[in-house]
């Protein structure tokens, strides 16, 4: 809000902060402002993306918290998009249950709606993906109030369009996300780490000695010169199999072990290490980079001023912190490889490209802005110059 | 009102004349899917080999506002490659080539029209397969599967097709061709990727897939358990659940569906029980044992009055054949049948299936019921007899129980599609403010309403007069004809 205020040259009005705190007041909220609306989260990826343009009203979704239902039975929750992932994580816990979902920033506070809206995820996307494979119902409501839902409460369901995809990645600027419903798994009985010191030309290797066997690692992630393996499972299974994990990395079994989920293995030394280069270094712009996993190493290897780089070997997503004056060559670099790159951390007063050159299916995007948000209200200069 | 000479010479000259079928013979090929109730013969039937002719054939559909259905191996449940009057059908059935398995990223490039199956055996010498497996994988088409999201018995575990298909290329309805989705579960910007998966053919058509291919399990363990009553094996199921076990598949099966599916196909089944169970585990050894051992001592505490275990990949497979059978088996026991697709929460299975009964007791119908009840998609087989004028009574029942599985919390279809079957349900599922949504962005892919209309989402002409709604000729309903 403040940094709004004197990042934006026409802004001289501090803008109206809404905070609804049910599906009702959210709708008015909506209909009550005219103008550009920043919607807003914990604020932990406020400074993903492009840079915000000028707004009369900021739509904070933090107070729209809270199951809406659990049914332990079903493995399906629906939540206020307002909810902490983390906040949610513990009302879970008593069930056995979780999202599996362990992007970094879930520890700092980040809403279910907000991981939605930045498409986050964490390393275990290799098995259980990102968030756009854990969603299976949204509740919307779009610039002009209307309440719009899709999907349902069934994990099996392919009734109507899948309207909850486009919120993945949408940045707050197609329709405020009001409710999700996500499809939950059982929280692993155990969790082991495996880790493998070897520069990241080496790490394929490796990893493709891990991923080619019958291991079913569920993250497997080279950061800051360690390849860690993560696999979970029965209390009874575990050891054995990360025996076999380790010699096949030829390791000595090097391992940490942990009883539980996900979350207290990433608060061990390697997956801290990861989460920590994952947010990135300070003063730098960081860029999630997507590409072929073949084409990772060299690809990052590539990229101008990095100095902090994690690579899922298996999901081929990397997320690197780099000096901002190469960001726009790493853009064109990721984009040369047939990559991905997408701006999260634009560091404070920099002028840098949030995006790199327009997906083919540009006109689409454009399209679907226009029928949900025709006069443009919603998350002004997200996607700039895209739309 | 035939298609202008003008059009047709069009698309004569972006195809190879002999490409496109007008005889209205050749046409009524096309003239179904799977749903055999609804039919509508093409104006014409274009058959593109490759993906530069159907974006060819697709701008001259925009061009000149003629309406377009893509057609893969027409096994679609719901109707949704039912073709439309005075527009064409573009089948995809010449483009079946895989055109890359790339071990090393566990990846397959393919053309839409190859087979689900054709998928898994282009990969399994690099040990690796393709997951979602509709019943129909011998036949039906990736491109098909793309556009119902289809499922599987294994989707529990593994998912649908829409979390292992990472991009598309896609002919859109104004002949641009575009890539939805990127080689990564990351993009940037929304999942247009996730919108086209599952849209019934209403947003483009897919020229290329790139989908996501898994190593091959280490162990498969399965399991057929008999049970004394469909709510123990229900039991069993939410047991499975409880433990923290996520098997590959659960399926059950009642007495009717294991009657038909054993007749059809020997597959060791026991005639007579009230509940047959199918619990398949997969994944690393030490893993799927210790978890196999605890199904097991569940089925044993439910009471299972039999417990068979797959020993060898022969025994495993005839398991599976009478469930993948089922279908097409209880034509041996009724001359007729609707296959229903909907979705309950799993913990109402019990309930769900009692009020199935008695909607069928009351309707005087059998239903025979085949399910994946893991995720709680049922598929009730109506059975009923043309020849004894039950066709209306049956599709009414069977539409009370897609519409049924909505009011326990459910979907109206959990891999079969809306289509045209369900299009006029779809408001029972959707408030108009949903479904009003949902058509804004089927506007922003397709502004002239030329692709696939009047699927998916109900439109006033056709579920107020439902005009092109297959009636029986009367000499099938006294059984002298028949259709096949």
């Amino acid at each position: 809000m403040r940094e709004l205020a004197s990042s934006s040259d026409s802004a001289v009005t501090t803008p109206t902060k809404l905070q609804p705190t049910d599906l009702d007041e959210l709708r008015s909220a909506v209909l009550d402002t005219t103008g550009p609306v920043a919607i807003t989260g914990a604020g932990t990826a406020a400074d993903w993306a492009g840079a915000l343009g000028a707004v009369d009203a900021v739509l904070d979704t933090t107070a729209l918290t809270g199951v809406i239902t659990h049914n332990p039975g079903d493995m399906t929750v629906s939540v206020r998009a307002g909810t902490p992932l983390r906040e949610l994580a513990e009302e879970l816990s008593p069930h056995g249950q979780h999202v599996s979902l362990d992007a970094a920033r879930i520890a700092d506070g980040a809403t279910v709606g907000g991981l939605l809206a930045t498409g986050d995820a964490g390393p275990s996307a290799l098995v259980y993906g990102t968030l756009r494979d854990l969603v299976i119902g949204t509740t919307l409501v779009l610039a002009d109030g209307t309440v719009a839902h899709n999907g349902g409460h069934v994990i099996k369901n392919v009734a109507g369009f899948d309207l909850a995809k486009l919120m993945h990645g949408s940045y707050g600027t197609l329709a405020v996300v009001a409710e999700v419903v996500l499809r939950l798994h059982p929280v692993p009985k155990a969790t082991a780490t495996l880790a493998l010191d070897c520069t990241l030309a080496e790490a394929p290797d490796h990893a493709a000695r891990v991923l080619g066997g019958p291991f079913e690692p569920v993250a497997l992630e080279w950061v800051d010169g360690t390849l860690l393996v993560r696999i979970e499972g029965t209390e009874s299974a575990l050891d054995a199999r990360a025996a076999r994990v380790a010699e096949v990395l030829d390791t000595d079994e090097r391992h940490s072990r942990r009883t539980g989920s996900d979350d207290s293995a990433v608060r061990q030394n390697g997956w801290g290490a990861h989460a920590a280069a994952v947010r990135g270094a300070a003063g730098s712009a960081v860029l999630r980079i997507g590409a072929l996993p073949s084409r990772l190493p060299a690809l990052l290897a590539s990229l101008p001023g990095t100095t902090a780089i994690t690579a899922g070997l298996g999901t081929g997503v990397a997320t690197v912190s780099l000096d901002p004056a190469g960001v726009a060559e790493a853009h064109a670099l990721v984009h040369t490889a047939g990559g991905t790159s997408v701006m999260r951390s634009r560091p404070a007063g920099s002028d840098v490209p949030a995006w790199g050159p327009p997906p083919s299916a540009i006109a689409v995007l454009q399209s679907v802005k226009k029928v949900l948000d025709p006069q443009g209200r919603f998350g002004p200069g997200r996607f700039d110059p895209w739309m | 009102m035939a298609l202008d000479t003008a059009v047709r010479s069009a698309f004569e000259q972006v195809l190879e004349p002999r490409d496109v079928i007008s005889d209205p013979v050749g046409c009524r090929a096309y003239e179904c899917d799977g749903l055999t109730g609804y039919r509508v013969t093409p104006e014409l039937v274009l058959l593109p080999r490759n993906a530069e002719q159907v974006a060819a054939a697709v701008t001259v559909c925009a061009r000149h506002r003629v309406p377009f259905v893509a057609r893969g191996a027409g096994t679609g449940l719901s109707g949704g490659a039912l073709p439309v009057a005075e527009g064409v059908v573009i089948s995809l059935a010449r483009l079946k080539r895989v055109l890359e398995v790339d071990p090393v990223n566990r990846r397959a490039v393919v053309e839409p029209g190859v087979t689900n199956l054709e998928i898994t055996a282009a990969a399994s010498p690099h040990g690796l397969y393709y997951a979602p497996d509709p019943s129909s994988q011998q036949v039906c088409t990736i491109g098909g599967n793309v556009a119902e999201n289809s499922g599987g018995a294994h989707c529990l575990k593994y998912g649908f097709t829409t979390n292992h298909v990472y991009s598309a290329e896609v002919v859109l309805p104004d002949g641009s061709v575009v890539t939805l989705g990127t080689d990564t579960g990351e993009q940037a910007g929304p999942d247009l990727r996730g919108v086209f998966l599952g849209s019934e053919g209403t947003l483009g058509i897919t020229t290329k897939i790139t989908v996501k291919l898994l190593r091959a399990p280490e162990t498969v363990r399965t399991l057929l358990a008999d049970f004394p009553s469909v709510r123990a094996a229900g039991d069993v199921v939410s047991d499975i659940v409880s433990a923290g076990i996520v098997p590959a598949a659960v399926e059950m099966m009642d007495t009717l569906a294991i009657e038909a599916a054993e007749e059809a196909v020997h597959a060791g089944y026991t005639v007579g029980v009230p509940a047959a169970l199918v619990v398949e585990l997969d994944g690393p050894v030490e893993e799927c044992d210790s978890q196999f051992e605890q199904v097991k001592a569940l089925c044993e505490k439910h009471r299972c009055t039999r417990l068979h275990i797959a020993g060898s990949p022969e025994e495993r497979a005839a398991i599976w054949r009478g469930r993948k059978a089922a279908f097409a088996a209880v034509g041996r026991i009724s001359p007729d049948y609707f296959v229903q697709d909907g979705v309950v929460p799993r913990t109402r299975l019990a309930e769900v299936l009692d009020r199935i009964a008695d909607l069928g007791r009351d309707a005087g119908i059998r239903v025979a019921n085949v399910f994946h009840a893991g995720d709680g998609n049922l598929h009730p087989l109506v059975l009923y007899s043309a020849a004894l004028g039950e066709t209306a009574r049956a599709e009414k029942l069977s539409g009370e129980i897609a519409e049924l599985c909505v009011e326990f919390g459910g979907a109206l279809s959990g891999e079969h599609g809306i289509g045209t079957d369900k299009a006029c349900s779809m408001p029972k599922m959707f408030t108009e403010d949903d479904l009003a949504v949902m058509q804004r962005v089927r506007d922003a892919f397709d502004a002239q309403n030329i692709c696939n209309p009047g699927k998916v989402l109900p439109t006033p002409r056709l579920c107020g007069e439902r005009p092109g709604k297959y009636k029986p000729h009367p000499l099938e309903e006294s059984g002298v004809i028949e259709r096949l």
